[in-house]
C-alpha cells in the first residue's frame, strides 16, 4: 500500500486553479521529486499534503486514511514533516534549541529532546553550529536545519519544498547526498525543484512533472526529461520540435 | 534558558528577602503604598510576559482580567462568600472569561489580535458602567482583606509573595517544553504547527493562566483601595501599564518584568514629587528613549549583546558544502 496517495486534488484561489485534478502516489521509502516551472503548483501541493491548504475536490490518504481536512498541526503528528521553500528558522533560538522543537513532538523532557536533536545535528553535519543563533547563519546552514527540525519529529514522509534552491552546486550536492540517505531514518521523501536537475537525477527514484497545475508527466528521471511535453513546458514550443 | 542555580538562585532568594524585609525600614504608610503599586504592577507584568513575552502576542486588554477579578472580589462577598475564597473565585471566573475572549481574538495575528484585546475589555468597561449589578459608574465597595495598623505591609507583602509565585511560573515556562513551544509560536507559527503544535491551544493555555494571575492582581488592588469604579479597575491605561512594564524591562526574559516595574514606577514616582505636573512628560520621554535605542527592552537588550559576541564563524558555515556522500 503506498504511504501517500493523492486522488484527483484540486485547489482554486478565487478564478484561479492552482492545483488540477492532480493524482499520484509515493510508496514507502521512496523518493519522489515534483519539478516544474515557476508557478506550476508545486508549494500548493506540499501545502495541501501538510494541511497548511485543503483541497476543494478530491482526497489525500496518508498511510490508508483521509487526511484532507486535517489541520497542519495534526497532519504534522500523524508523521508528515515539512520544510518551507522561504527558510521560516526560530531565528531568536539556537541551531539546537529549533531542532529540539520537533524533538518535543516525542518527549516533554527538554534532556531527551536535546540529545535527539543532536543525534540529528549529527547526521546533518552540522554539530558545530548547535549553539549558534539560526539569525545569522548562511543559506546552506538554514535550509540543512528546516530538514533537522522536521526530520527530528521522527515523521514517516518529509516534504522538502525547494529545498537546494538558492545554493551553489557544491552546497546543493552535499545536501542532496543527505537527503538521499533520509529512507535509512525510514523516511520517504516528496521533493520540490524547479530546475536543479543535477540534484533531481542524482537521488530520485521517480519524477512527477506540474505545469500550470496539472501533472504532465510522471516516471523514471531519465525518461521524463525527454519527453516532449516537459521540453515544452519549461522551453516553450520551439524547443519541443528539437527533442524529436 | 539558564537554570536557576548558583548565582541566579542566591540572586533571586536575596532580592526575595530584600524585598520582604523593606516594610521594616519604611514605617511611611505612603512609601508603602508605593512599595505595594510596583510589587503588584511586576505580578502583572511576569503575568503578561506569558503571553505578551514568550507568546508573543501582544495583549493591550489584560485589564479585562484585572477588572474582573476586582469586581468577582466585591461581588462575591456582596453575597457572602468568604473574602479569600472571593479572590480566588474571581480569578477563576477571569480565567473563564480569557477562555471565551481568547478563543475568538486568538483567531487574529498582529495589531488585529491587539486591537480586538482592546475592544474586549472596553466591552467589559462599558457593561460594568451601565449594569445596576455592579453598581454603574458609582461603582462598588470591595472588602478589606487585611486590617489594622499593619494593613499596608500585609498588602505589600501579599503582592510581594504573588510576584514570587509568578516568578516561579515563568521560571517553570522557560525551561519546559511548554515555554519553548511558547517561544516559537512568537516566532513563527506556521514553523510551530509544521512541527506539530497545536498554536491556538497554547496560546490559550497561557492566556488562562496569565488571566487567573491578574485577576488575583486586580482582586489584591481592589481589596487595598476598597472602592472600585469601572473607569479605574477597568482602564485601558492599566493594560498599557503593564505591557510598558515587561517591554521596558524586557519582554520574554525573567527578570524584566520585576525591573520595569521597579525602574518605570519608581521613576513615576520620584518625578512626580521632584517635577509636579510635568512627571508624564518624564515618564513619557523615558518610554521613548528605551524603545528607540533598547528596543528588547533593558534585560533582553543586554542579552542580546550577549549573544552577538558569539557570531557563526563563516568558516564553520562553510564546511557545509563538503561532505554530503
Amino acid at each position: 500500500m503506498p504511504i501517500l496517495e493523492l486522488d484527483n486534488v484540486t485547489k482554486r484561489f478565487g478564478g484561479l486553479t492552482a492545483v488540477k485534478s492532480v493524482t499520484f502516489a509515493l510508496q514507502a521509502g521512496e523518493i519522489v521529486f515534483i519539478i516544474g516551472p515557476n508557478g506550476a503548483g508545486k508549494t500548493s501541493i506540499f501545502n495541501l499534503i501538510s494541511g497548511f491548504l485543503h483541497p476543494d475536490e478530491g482526497s489525500i490518504r496518508f498511510q490508508g486514511k483521509d487526511i484532507s481536512k486535517l489541520p497542519a498541526y495534526q497532519a504534522a503528528r500523524r508523521g508528515i514533516g515539512r520544510t518551507f521553500q522561504i527558510v521560516k528558522p526560530l531565528a531568536s533560538l539556537s541551531v539546537l534549541e529549533n531542532v529540539m522543537l520537533g524533538a518535543f513532538m516525542h518527549t516533554s523532557s527538554t534532556r531527551k529532546a536535546e540529545q535527539e536533536a543532536k543525534k540529528i545535528l549529527a547526521f546533518l553535519q552540522m554539530p558545530h553550529l548547535e549553539n549558534f543563533p539560526a539569525r545569522g547563519l548562511p543559506l546552506a546552514a538554514l535550509k540543512r536545519l528546516e530538514i533537522a527540525r522536521a526530520l527530528a519529529t521522527m515523521p514517516k514522509m518529509i516534504l522538502l519544498d525547494e529545498v537546494v534552491s538558492g545554493l551553489t552546486t557544491s552546497e546543493a550536492l552535499a545536501l542532496a547526498g543527505l537527503v538521499k540517505r533520509l529512507p535509512e531514518w525510514g523516511v520517504s521523501v516528496v521533493g520540490g525543484v524547479e530546475h536543479v536537475m543535477q540534484v533531481v537525477m542524482k537521488i530520485a527514484h521517480r519524477i512527477v512533472v506540474l505545469d500550470h497545475g496539472a501533472k504532465i508527466a510522471e516516471g523514471q528521471p531519465e525518461e521524463v526529461v525527454k519527453e516532449p511535453g516537459v521540453i515544452e513546458a519549461y522551453l516553450g514550443p520551439r524547443y519541443k520540435e528539437l527533442a524529436r | 534558558m539558564n537554570s536557576l542555580r548558583g548565582w541566579r538562585l542566591w540572586t533571586v532568594l536575596g532580592f526575595l528577602v530584600a524585598s520582604a524585609g523593606l516594610p521594616a525600614l519604611t514605617p511611611n504608610d505612603y512609601l508603602l503604598q508605593v512599595l505595594f503599586r510596583i510589587a503588584l504592577f511586576a505580578a502583572l507584568g511576569l503575568a503578561w510576559n506569558l503571553v505578551g513575552g514568550y507568546a508573543g502576542q501582544l495583549s493591550l486588554g489584560h485589564v479585562a482580567y484585572f477588572g474582573v477579578g476586582a469586581y468577582g472580589l466585591a461581588l462575591f462577598t456582596a453575597h457572602s462568600v468568604p473574602k479569600w475564597i472571593s479572590v480566588f473565585l474571581a480569578a477563576s471566573v477571569a480565567a473563564l472569561f480569557a477562555a471565551v475572549i481568547g478563543s475568538i481574538v486568538f483567531r487574529l495575528r498582529g495589531p488585529y489580535f491587539t486591537l480586538s484585546t482592546i475592544a474586549f475589555a472596553e466591552v467589559l468597561r462599558l457593561t460594568a458602567t451601565n449594569l445596576n449589578i455592579t453598581g454603574g459608574a458609582i461603582g462598588l465597595t470591595t472588602p478589606a482583606l487585611f486590617t489594622g495598623s499593619s494593613f499596608w505591609t500585609l498588602f505589600y507583602l501579599s503582592a510581594v509573595i504573588l510576584a514570587f509565585i509568578t516568578f516561579l511560573v515563568n521560571y517553570w515556562v522557560s525551561r519546559s517544553r511548554f515555554g519553548y513551544y511558547l517561544l516559537a509560536i512568537r516566532e513563527d507559527e506556521d514553523t510551530a504547527s509544521a512541527v506539530g503544535i497545536d498554536t491556538a491551544g497554547y496560546k490559550l493555555r497561557a492566556l488562562l493562566i496569565s488571566a487567573f494571575v491578574t485577576a488575583l492582581g486586580g482582586a489584591l488592588y481592589a481589596s487595598a483601595f476598597q472602592f472600585i469604579v469601572p473607569d479605574n479597575v477597568f482602564t485601558i491605561d492599566i493594560s498599557v501599564q503593564i505591557a510598558i512594564i515587561t517591554m521596558l524591562g524586557g519582554a520574554g526574559t525573567l527578570p524584566g518584568p520585576v525591573l520595569g516595574s521597579v525602574l518605570l514606577l519608581g521613576a513615576s514616582e520620584m518625578f512626580k514629587s521632584q517635577f509636579k505636573e510635568s512627571h508624564l512628560l518624564i515618564y513619557g520621554l523615558l518610554i521613548v528613549v528605551v524603545v528607540l535605542f533598547l528596543p528588547e527592552g533593558i534585560v533582553g537588550g543586554f542579552e542580546q549583546r550577549l549573544r552577538n559576541r558569539k557570531k557563526t564563524p563563516v568558516d564553520a558555515a562553510k564546511a557545509l558544502a563538503l561532505g554530503g556522500d
